[in-house]
């Protein structure tokens, strides 16, 4: 692979926009890993996500000049897209009941211990993050982060008001914004 | 609502969260550029949630990239195909400089090849001699590799005589502009003023979906002028092959997909690039 320049994000947008595969693989290396494993927790079957990472790499080439960067870096669109098309795979294959009848206790013990080998391994940056947050909000962000669990679901599944699920989202996310400024 | 309003609210998370419904969407961008410190709190939750997923980030298997760049590139053609033309041109640069390089790098490669070819071939020859192989199997090994060394001698040869082609003065390139919007596309020929011989080169264009084919056309008196298909896997190489039909001194050139084989006449729906004849 040739050597990946350092771009902007508005001259990455704009090589994107003009269908450049430097762009493609500057995309690739810096975002690719970070989507996949976004997709792998919420599909789990390995080979099912990598199908959902092309599919949304595919969907993200063929929409980048809908993507508007005043609303937000395209990372978080990208990963919209990514964690939209994992979702929409596990309702296809029916499973979709499968993965969100976990209730908040479960996912949390799953995380801690070895549902999956490769993923505690791949994860160890994550128990610190884990062993940051308060248990309840550690939970909340997982739920929607990577579970793609909407505010809604969450408060279905947890039992809490929505309120509640908005106020301690809000409360969890800035403790990881402290978390990561430290 | 003013800007603490919306930073308590818990909105700005569930909107880089993507868990808002359209109409709240647009309230918070529109929020985002009415009040700064709404836009520099969305972008600390997005900081925020970038270092999260990167610290449950999983390498994919190496293999996926090209697999998905290919993906993406059927996927474009398919596109595009189903696109009528917009009739706006985009403006892309003509660099020959980077014409040049790009033959002198992949001159340079196949090269490469050529000399790592030879090399193996001197490696199972020192390996026929101590070897346990039977005399069949070696010849085979043998054959394949010979068969490789002339496919990239030939390659050598076309790079080679593209690249004095197009240091030629009398050759005149006509860049052919994409007639799709929103699809960057590029094709250029280069014809010879003597009238004697023309080449399509296709910088920029998708894979031509299965079933069809891209066919150049010369524009004179207003009427087109079928100067041929063009191979589907030269598009995939993105080579330069010469026209086979006489150039006639056109106002234009274009190239349009047509089912394979070619039409009598142009579908003009279907017109990718064009380029029109400096005078």
């Amino acid at each position: 692979m040739p050597p990946v320049a350092n771009y902007t994000e508005e001259q990455l947008v704009s090589l994107l926009k003009q269908g450049s595969r430097d762009a493609f693989n500057y995309l690739y290396v810096n975002y690719s890993a970070v989507l996949y494993g976004i997709i792998n927790r919420v599909i789990r079957d390995e080979i099912t996500a990598q199908d959902v990472l092309q599919e949304a790499f595919v969907k993200i080439w063929n929409n980048v000049a809908q993507y508007d960067p005043v609303k937000g870096r395209i990372y978080t669109w990208m990963m919209n897209i990514a964690r939209n098309a994992a979702i929409d795979k596990l309702r296809s294959k029916g499973e979709i009941m499968k993965g969100k009848i976990q209730t908040g206790e479960d996912v949390v013990f799953n995380i801690q211990n070895s549902k999956g080998t490769e993923q505690l391994t791949d994860a160890i940056g994550l128990r610190d993050i884990v062993g940051a947050l308060r248990p309840d909000y550690y939970k909340i962000v997982d739920l929607a982060y990577f579970k793609g669990f909407t505010l809604d679901e969450i408060s279905k599944t947890l039992d809490v008001p929505l309120g509640t699920v908005k106020t301690r989202m809000r409360a969890a996310i800035q403790q990881l914004r402290q978390h990561f400024s430290n | 609502m003013n800007a603490q309003d919306y930073i308590a609210s818990g909105l700005l998370e569930a909107y880089v969260l993507g868990d808002l419904p359209d109409a709240d969407v647009a309230e918070v961008a529109k929020a985002m550029v009415q009040y700064p410190e709404v836009a520099a709190e969305v972008a600390a939750i997005e900081e925020a949630l970038l270092s999260l997923g990167k610290a449950a980030a999983i390498q994919p298997p190496p293999a996926l990239q090209d697999q998905i760049w290919n993906a993406i590139q059927q996927q474009s053609a398919t596109t595009i195909v189903a696109d009528r033309a917009e009739g706006i041109p985009k403006v892309i640069p003509f660099n020959p400089q980077t014409q040049v390089r790009k033959f002198t790098f992949a001159k340079a490669a196949v090269w490469a090849a050529l000399i790592a070819s030879a090399l193996l071939n001197l490696i199972l020859w020192n390996g026929k001699k101590s070897a346990e192989q039977s005399a069949v199997a070696y010849q085979q090994q043998l054959d394949t590799v010979r068969e490789g060394q002339r496919a990239l001698a030939i390659a050598l040869a076309k790079y080679e005589h593209e690249v004095t082609m197009m240091a030629n003065p009398n050759m005149h390139p006509v860049v052919m502009k994409t007639t799709q919007k929103d699809h960057p596309m590029v094709a250029v020929i280069y014809y010879n003023s003597e009238g004697t011989d023309a080449y399509v080169s296709l910088q920029r264009l998708p894979a031509a979906p299965s079933g069809m084919q891209y066919q150049l056309w010369a524009i004179a008196d207003g009427k087109p002028i079928d100067l041929g298909v063009i191979q589907n896997d030269m598009v995939k190489t993105q080579g330069i092959e010469k026209v086979n039909k006489s150039v006639p001194s056109g106002q234009a050139f274009a190239i349009s997909l047509e089912k394979e084989g070619g039409s009598p006449v142009p579908t003009m729906d279907k017109i990718f690039v064009m380029g029109k004849v400096s005078s």
